[in-house]
């Protein structure tokens, strides 16, 4: 994939949110997008017609993450009331309410088969939850962070979890264990790559960590952009070729995955890029930011 | 059957089944009295009018569904088989209504469906149906020895009168049928047609299951009827036939499919010598043909004409029917008709031929035609098969494949080496004589080598017409060049490698190097360059950079062809660097004595280093750049370090930054592992097998800091069991504050002091209660060890928290714990006061003497305590393994046996407390105390002396504690039923109590060991229950 196929090229803005939108994902298969954000809404949007469809409001305070599974069928989300809303998609009804951390929650996902939801919570802790039966209690929690977590990924057999501990830990169901990598410094969003051979790991010292999963040396650094405070995402292309992260100052930069240059960098928005999600398949990009939009990008 | 119950003689009325009966009249009692409305949702049951329960509301309400509300039928459920065949495929059974009707409704529905009645009867069928009715009817009324349905020789006698007349009719109509031109049919017929009907097909749903059998029967009588016609009415017999015949050769006349709705009496003489049902044809239809035209050939041109029409004709579905039944007016063909035993060969009545032969002629010589035609079927009548074809493959070219494509994915820069690294190397070749060359042709190639076959390229292409540099376009010294190269690139493979998994290896190579020299043990190389002069931070900040200079490139250089010189103002600076390049090309290691200016410092040093470094660069480009006439920097980019970044005054603080990068790199990512459990029901939610399965139950993460408090195994005394309690109870004020939790506890205490009082032998039961604590706490540890370290240091913490005796014991805990001593303190011994005065009716003790002789059983302990904490790190471990074996054994048995054990000592309690209670003496009961326990101790383990100071303490907490525990002993048995929590530590606590017998008796045998082990296993589950529950607590 070359330079010129990076998704640049602003096709669509998203507004709806009313104040700093916090996340935006693409769906499992790329058709439709999810934001969530301070205004205590999720919003459903077609990225690709640039057409809001729905939102889901119930959130008493904001919303930092959504995920939605594989089917399209379930959405999880939390955000700052402590507590992870199991919707539905079609109706926009709260089907459950997993209460029990005993902070924010920064970072949701569900399960492959979607019968779990995790959530990485503030108070230095995973937890995964239940979708099939009604027990309220999280079937696991995990605390073995020293600091807040901040985000959660899960493959079919393990639970990686970023920690402002600086470690990326993760959790292998299979074997029973933990492997946890230290980076030494705050790790804000992980994300795996699509070979899922590598972990990138973005840090509040501006850096995002390429780290290899089986080894857990570090394979590559990517710098360039600012993030110093905000719980920005970062995360690969479809083709693993490139590393896009956003940026503090409304960037949007492009590394190289394996010389970890600077390929691209473009102002995207006016403010903090918290969040850039990339097309499962297809060269397309969309990014949320601070500003209260939601940008998608093609080639 | 029924016509089996016509035989016997009943008297008397029958005896209904009595559930049946009182059920279904309860049910209508209660409906009838309205019952029903006021029974809960829930427990209402819904009947239909005959008080059978029915599935209501499927369809209109009411119906019951499939085999009384089940899905199979009366012989149960069958799967329908599996058919794959070609020709038979599995048919789809199309549900109807009616399939899930009783009979009672079916009857009821009867008026709504459409069929066909005798007044109308189009086919005979009906006519058929009602004379098997009638048969049967008749059947029932006449005793029969035969059970089972009427067979059908039975029916034809019983059935003459009426079957005769409907033959007649049908027969008739047939005849109607057959002389009318087809257009003349029925209006009912004709509108039947337009509707989708189509002759053969009944008229009500053929798939109908519950219709199905009585149909089948009734063709069947139909077939005895119409074979019964010739005897019956021979005068009419043979018109029939024909007509029948003739029908049939019209209606194919027609094109409607009518042959399945009329019978054909097919004669099928056996006129080979095989075997009965043998068919030689069977996997070789076409060979049938064959014969059968050889045949036809023998027999005549009418024959063997007709033979083939009948063939085609009379061909069904599934190819084969049984010859000499027909199928039914209204039915289909299926499976079962088929004829197992069919040789394949239909024939047909020869007289039918004979009255058809002149018409149906002509148009069977076509359709045989067109059979065989279609047979070989690649000519068509008429057409012939071409000689030649126009038609012809296309083809599509493959696209144009670039002149300069290389079929090998290239990278740009230095990572091409590596792929020329695998080609074979040049022959080797003599240098050219002319050395100026040979020097120009290694430079080249060592360029090229590390920049790149780009540089080659460009250097081509800008050195065209320079005829020193023909070797690279294949002039003279080519050869040569190309060896030169592939050694260059051999060279340069070593230290290009690693840059291929990109530019990070680089850092990972400096940081192995690094960290190679210290697994070696080699001295930091910097002290060698040190300078007396050169201060401690220098050095420090200097290391990684002379490290990684110690060693130099170790690529041959040649020599530079016209060595510029930078430093022409300073001769000796410019010496040291002809040194510097020296040592730089030459390679290995850099000899330390290097440095000419001895009195340089170590930072003037290095920079100088830089700046030698620098210029060296310098050089190597600006002979690049002559040779290609001009700097091509994009080709050098890789060059790591351009010109400028080398100047003296940057060149610190990114020193600076790339040791601390260093630094930091290798202390991250550093990588640990941790045993994790993941909860079973996450591994069943994952679809994964838990890899803890089997494996005993992990102690919680973090459980109750003081539960987890040590007991030690046969010393322990009151206090002992003081301290826990006491703990928790803290611990449960700490959660919830709850004040119920806490008596609970009390109270469970209160029961193991009460058992104190009961004093026949004191030591043995103090064994038996405590010993069964400490068992728990060797237990303890064990646990721990097989969690976490986490959890041992958080033990260790809560050791000390226990250990904690200065002032109030309470009070210093809650500052411990930042919590306020529990406000209903005061209030237990309030309560205490009240139980207490109740005990006095019993046993005649004033309240403060049993509170005294608490205290003193209380006494003991307060000497054991220090040997607790010994314990904690010498009986547990060593326990530990015994205990956890015994525990993985009988897990759960045990814990049955417990809660029996438990149910049945918490019967007894109340009673043998009572007499416990009387049994006391007050006065020796001290001493006795004393000296039992003290004996005990000595026995057991040597204690280490404790101060009287904490002994005082000691008493003191345990003062308080007594009374805020006593008061709790009020709480009844129904209290304790009441709640779970509270329930478990009763248990434990009764356990303990009703031991002392048994216990006794082991203690008297001395195996003391053994009974620890008991006792312990005993204990685990409700051990590790509370445990779990404390857990969950903490929680909240």
């Amino acid at each position: 994939m070359s330079v010129e196929d990076l998704p640049r090229k602003e096709v669509n803005v998203l507004k709806g949110h009313e104040g700093a939108v916090l996340s935006a994902r693409f769906n499992a298969d790329g058709n439709y997008c999810l934001s969530c954000g301070k205004d205590r809404t999720i919003r459903l949007w077609n990225p690709h017609r640039g057409i809001h469809i729905k939102t889901y409001k119930s959130h008493g305070r904001e919303v930092r993450d959504v995920h939605v599974t594989s089917d399209n069928s379930k959405l999880c989300s939390c955000g700052g009331d402590r507590q992870i809303f199991y919707w539905d998609v079609a109706t926009g009804r709260v089907i459950r309410k997993f209460r029990g951390h005993d902070g924010e929650v920064n970072a949701v996902k569900f399960n492959e088969y979607s019968s779990v939801v995790v959530s990485a919570g503030y108070d230095q802790s995973l937890r995964s939850w239940d979708c099939r039966s009604h027990s309220t209690e999280p079937m696991q929690i995990i605390d073995t962070f020293s600091d807040s977590v901040m985000f959660v990924c899960l493959t079919n057999t393990e639970i990686i979890g970023g920690s402002d501990d600086g470690t990326v830990r993760t959790f292998d169901i299979r074997i029973g264990r933990e492997t946890s990598d230290n980076l030494g410094q705050p790790v804000n969003c992980i994300s795996m790559s699509n070979d899922g051979n590598c972990i990138l790991a973005g840090c509040l010292d501006s850096t995002l960590r390429l780290l290899d999963r089986s080894t857990g040396e570090s394979l590559q650094e990517y710098k360039g952009h600012t993030n110093k405070s905000f719980k920005l995402d970062c995360c690969l292309t479809n083709t693993d070729a490139h590393v896009t992260a956003g940026s503090e100052d409304g960037y949007i930069y492009f590394w190289d995955l394996v010389d970890a240059s600077v390929v691209s960098r473009f102002r995207a928005h006016n403010s903090v890029v918290t969040s850039v999600s990339y097309h499962p398949k297809e060269n397309c990009m969309v990014t949320a930011s601070v500003d209260g939009t939601i940008r998608v990008w093609k080639t | 059957m029924d016509s089996d119950e016509e035989d016997f003689v009943f008297y008397g009325t029958p005896i209904e089944r009595e559930e049946e009966l009182t059920s279904r009249k309860k049910k209508a009692i209660a409906e009838s009295s309205g019952q029903l409305r006021t029974l809960p949702a829930w427990k209402q049951e819904v009947r239909d009018e005959e008080g059978r329960r029915r599935f209501h509301g499927a369809f209109t309400g009411g119906y019951s569904a499939g085999y009384y509300n089940t899905v199979g039928s009366k012989e149960g459920w069958t799967p329908q088989t599996f058919r794959s065949s070609r020709k038979n495929r599995a048919e789809f059974k199309e549900q109807n209504i009616l399939n899930f009707l009783d009979e009672d409704e079916k009857a009821e529905l009867d008026g709504w469906f459409l069929g066909t009645s005798s007044q109308f009867d189009t086919f005979g069928f009906t006519a058929a149906e009602i004379a098997r009715k009638q048969a049967e009817k008749e059947q029932k009324q006449r005793p029969s020895v035969i059970p089972g349905p009427a067979p059908d020789e039975l029916i034809q006698p019983a059935t003459e009168s009426i079957g005769l007349y409907h033959v007649i009719l049908v027969e008739s109509w047939l005849k109607i049928i057959y002389f009318l031109s087809p257009s003349c049919y029925f209006v009912g017929v004709k509108l039947l047609l337009k509707m989708g009907w189509r002759r053969g097909r009944s008229i009500k749903d053929s798939h109908a299951d519950a219709l199905y059998d009585a149909r089948r029967q009734a063709r069947r009588a139909f077939l005895a009827f119409s074979s019964d016609d010739p005897k019956v009415k021979t005068s009419e017999s043979e018109q029939n036939k024909d007509d029948v015949e003739t029908f049939l050769e019209q209606s194919t006349n027609d094109d409607v499919q009518s042959s399945k709705s009329t019978p054909v009496f097919v004669l099928n003489p056996k006129q080979d010598l095989y075997g009965l049902g043998f068919d030689p044809y069977k996997h070789a239809p076409e060979f049938r043909e064959k014969k059968r035209s050889r045949l036809s050939s023998k027999g005549g041109p009418g024959y063997s004409k007709n033979m083939s029409t009948r063939n085609s004709l009379f061909s069904l579905k599934s190819g084969k029917s049984a010859p000499g039944f027909g199928i039914g007016a209204l039915e289909e063909l299926d499976a079962e008709d088929e004829d197992v035993y069919a040789t394949g060969f239909e024939f047909e009545d020869t007289y039918v031929q004979e009255v058809e032969e002149p018409s149906t002629l002509r148009l069977e010589n076509q359709k045989k035609k067109d059979q065989k035609d279609q047979k070989d079927h690649d000519n068509l009548p008429g057409f012939r098969v071409a000689s030649n074809t126009d038609y012809q493959m296309e083809r599509f070219e493959a696209p144009p494949i670039p002149k300069d494509f290389v079929p090998r994915h290239s990278f740009s820069g230095p990572l091409e080496i590596n792929h020329k690294n695998y080609d074979l190397p040049p022959p080797d070749i003599p240098p050219p004589e002319d050395s100026n060359l040979k020097i120009l042709i290694e430079g080249v190639a060592n360029l090229v080598a590390r920049c790149g076959k780009l540089y080659e390229d460009i250097s081509r292409e800008k050195n065209q017409s320079n005829p020193l540099f023909s070797f690279l376009s294949g002039g003279t010294g080519h050869d040569y060049y190309a060896r030169k190269l592939w050694e260059a690139q051999q060279k340069c493979k070593d230290k290009t490698k690693p840059l291929l998994d990109g530019k990070v290896s680089s850092d990972v190579k400096r940081l192995t190097a690094e960290s190679r020299g210290q697994i070696l043990g080699e001295k930091p190389l910097e002290r060698s360059l040190q300078d007396s002069s050169s201060s401690v931070a220098s050095t420090d900040v200097h290391l990684q950079f002379n490290l990684t200079d110690t060693f130099t490139k170790s690529e041959p250089f040649g020599e530079l062809p016209d060595v510029e010189k930078p430093f022409k103002h300073d001769p000796a600076k410019q010496d040291r660097f002809e040194q510097f390049l020296k040592d730089k090309y030459r390679g290995g290691l850099r000899s330390t004595k290097s440095s000419l200016a001895g009195d340089m410092s170590e930072a003037a040093r290095a920079r100088e280093r830089l700046d030698f470094e620098a210029a060296a660069e310098a050089i190597l480009k600006g002979k690049q750049g002559k040779e290609s006439n001009l700097g091509i920097p994009s080709s050098m980019d890789f060059i790591t370090g351009g010109l400028m970044q080398f100047t003296s005054g940057e060149a610190e603080p990114k020193k600076d930054l790339q040791s601390e990068d260093l630094a930091q790199k290798k202390k991250y990512p550093r990588r640990e592992e941790f045993q994790w459990r993941p909860s079973a029901l996450l591994c069943k939610r994952f679809d994964l097998i838990d890899p803890y399965m089997g494996k005993p139950a992990p102690a919680p993460r973090s459980r109750s800091k003081l539960d987890s408090l040590i007991f030690t195994s046969d010393s322990a005394k009151g206090a002992k069991i003081e301290e826990p309690v006491l703990s928790k109870n803290i611990s449960y004020v700490q959660q919830s504050a709850n004040q119920d939790i806490t008596k609970s506890t009390a109270e469970s205490e209160t029961e193991g002091d009460v058992e104190v009082e009961n004093i026949e032998r004191p030591v043995d039961l103090y064994k038996a209660i405590f010993s069964d604590d400490s068992d728990d706490g060797g237990e303890d540890p064990n646990h721990l060890k097989k969690v976490e370290n986490q959890e041992k240091k958080a033990e260790v913490a809560n050791t000390a928290l226990s250990r904690l005796i200065a002032g109030d014991f309470l009070e210093s805990l809650g500052k411990e714990l930042g919590l306020e001593v529990p406000p209903d303190m005061p209030y237990p011994s309030q309560k205490f006061r009240n139980t207490a005065s109740q005990e006095e009716n019993i046993n005649e003790h004033s309240r403060t003497n049993t509170l005294k002789v608490e205290h003193n059983s209380e006494m003991p302990p307060n000497h054991g305590l220090p040997s607790d904490q010994d314990t904690v790190y010498e009986g547990g471990p060593s326990k530990g393994d015994v205990i956890h074996a015994n525990m993985l054994e009988s897990g759960s048995t045990k814990i049955n046996a417990t809660g029996i054990y438990d149910s049945k000592s918490g019967k007894s309690n109340g009673e043998s407390y009572k007499d416990d209670m009387k049994i006391k003496s007050p006065l020796p009961r001290e001493q006795d105390h004393s000296s039992g326990s003290s004996s005990e101790e000595e026995r057991k383990r040597k204690r280490s002396g404790k101060s009287s100071r904490d002994k005082h303490e000691e008493y003191r907490k345990t003062k308080t504690l007594s009374t805020h525990r006593r008061d709790y002993s009020s709480g009844s048995s129904s209290e304790e039923e009441s709640s779970r929590k509270r329930s478990r530590h009763h248990r434990h606590r009764r356990r303990t109590e009703s031991d002392p017998s048994s216990d006794d008796e082991r203690d008297r045998h001395g195996s003391r060991s053994k009974e620890r082990k008991k006792g312990s296993s005993r204990e685990k589950s409700s051990r590790s229950r509370k445990r779990s529950k404390h857990h969950k607590h903490r929680r909240h």
